[in-house]
């Protein structure tokens, strides 16, 4: 028996955060790669409502046979095998901007990837809501919501860290970065992500325009829904990092069944 | 060590769902599963509201052509050549008074114009000005009966295969104020690529919605027995029949 084991194991994560947690994971992937795949229909992001060539943000492309590029902000890069050129779910390679292995399906379909897309945009909203109802009714949410002395521990957290400081500032149960981070997750870039995706529909366009217009227009819209899925990709590279540094088996253990070890 | 061959593993994992997903996207069952969010998009959003309606100078003098080639039978060919003289609009089916239309006839009704956003499934978005009949003109000039539900648009333009474009709209949609029956398209005549000499535009849906190249409107009480009996052309390939997303 060695030490880590002999420590006492405590009550970590309610069955709601658990189950919530596993779900939003899946359905992140799902969005991720059926997203891509309806990217993959018309692979230009443009700053403008309409379409506009003009106001081309980013443009993913195949300009001759065996060639992938990418275009961001005019500067073309040659990007072949992994993007513009990529493999196209039947054994080859072809004109597709994103590649099978991380779309979904992995063969061109925008009908099929529209399908799991939306689905799981519903598992994905209802599993949040299910989450902010149960954690606020059982007072956790509290430990989870940064407050005005949060911001003054942001940098001596940082900094402790960083090794400049011995001492973390004094905290609950969330550090004030951990609070930064999920709270911007959990409340601003998944909202934001929704709405963006909310507001290339044109029924609520036609319901909802001054959304539309606040974003910049549709098109404009379409580039915010891609950006703020790079910000929840990055926050996902930084969570799997801080899992797999940080006890992987005891994170794991506590995310699966409530119980970790101190 | 260890932790690199988890990422390894983790990655090739992730890379192995090509597989399993096409395996899933084949599953009849699964992909009825993942359906249901249409008839909940289909409640929650539905056709409300109005269209944003855009000025003159939003509008692309060069309207993005798209969906199936324009018709080059015969038939087309013949009424083309003739500036579509000899065309009629057929309005039948569950309606009190069948109808069929000369574009004369079409436009001595009460005309509208609306500049709005064609919104593409592909992605891609375009701004026209469309004139032409409300569709909810045309449908009280015909008068669906009791027992009408669905207006269906059949078309003259085919996929390649002999498989005529169709579309639907229920009863509902289709009285909506921006459902219009497009006879121009930027100041000038519906041109033949556009979908001359009548196509739908429905600017609070998707663009395949917007029928091009009109042949005649039914209007029934289902679509079941219709080709694959999804309710359109694109339906019966899986895509959403409500389109408003």
């Amino acid at each position: 028996m060695n030490a880590a084991q002999r420590r006492p194991a405590f009550y970590r994560y309610a069955l709601a955060t658990r189950l919530s947690h596993w779900l939003w994971f899946v359905a992140f992937l799902v969005l991720v790669g059926s997203g891509l795949q309806i990217f993959n229909a018309s692979p230009n992001l443009d700053a403008s409502d309409k379409s506009d060539p003009a106001r081309r943000v980013l443009a993913i492309g195949s300009p001759a046979q065996g060639v992938g590029t990418t275009t961001i902000f005019g500067h073309t890069l040659v990007t072949t095998g992994w993007l513009g050129w990529t493999s196209d779910g039947m054994g080859e390679r072809g004109p597709r901007a994103f590649g099978a292995t991380i779309t979904i399906p992995g063969y061109q379909d925008l009908a099929g990837g529209r399908r799991w897309h939306f689905f799981f945009a519903w598992i994905a909203i209802l599993c949040w809501l299910v989450w902010l109802v149960s954690t606020a009714v059982k007072g956790n949410l509290r430990e989870l919501i940064l407050r005005r002395d949060d911001w003054g521990k942001l940098w001596p957290m940082q900094a402790y860290y960083l090794r400049l400081r011995k001492t973390p500032p004094d905290h609950g149960t969330y550090n004030p970065l951990q609070k930064l981070a999920y709270c911007s997750v959990l409340f601003v870039i998944a909202p934001f992500v929704v709405l963006t995706g909310l507001a290339l529909s044109p029924g609520i366009d036609a319901i909802a325009n001054p959304l539309t217009i606040l974003l910049g227009g549709r098109q404009f819209a379409r580039l915010w829904h891609f950006a703020g899925m790079l910000l929840l990709i990055g926050f996902f590279a930084v969570h799997l990092f801080q899992v797999l540094t940080q006890g992987f088996f005891n994170q794991m253990r506590s995310m699966i069944t409530g119980w970790y070890r101190a | 060590m260890k932790r690199r061959l988890f990422i390894a593993t983790s990655l090739s994992t992730l890379a192995g769902c090509g597989p399993v997903t096409a395996a899933l996207a084949q599953n009849a069952q699964v992909q009825r599963i993942l359906g249901a969010a249409e008839p909940l998009n289909h409640a929650l959003i539905g056709t409300r509201g109005l269209a944003r309606e855009y000025r003159d100078r939003d509008v692309d003098r060069n309207f993005r052509v798209n969906g199936f080639a324009t018709p080059a039978d015969a038939a087309y060919e013949r009424l083309a050549a003739a500036d579509f003289r000899d065309y009629r609009l057929v309005v039948e089916g569950a309606v009190e008074r069948p109808q069929a239309l000369s574009l004369a006839a079409l436009a001595s009704m009460p005309q509208r114009t609306q500049i709005t956003r064609h919104d593409c499934v592909e992605g891609w978005s375009a701004i026209g000005k469309w004139s032409g009949v409300p569709l909810a003109s045309l449908l009280d000039r015909a008068g669906p009966r009791a027992d009408a539900r669905y207006v269906v648009f059949r078309c003259m333009d085919n996929d390649g295969a002999g498989n005529l474009y169709y579309e639907s709209l229920d009863l509902h949609q289709a009285r909506h104020p921006q459902a219009l029956l497009a006879t121009s398209l930027n100041d000038a005549p519906l041109d033949a690529d556009h979908g001359a000499p009548v196509r739908l535009r429905v600017p609070t849906q998707l663009g395949y919605k917007s029928a091009k190249w009109i042949a005649r409107i039914e209007v029934l009480g289902s679509f079941a027995t219709i080709a694959g009996g999804r309710g359109g052309y694109w339906e019966d390939q899986g895509y959403e029949w409500y389109a408003g997303i």
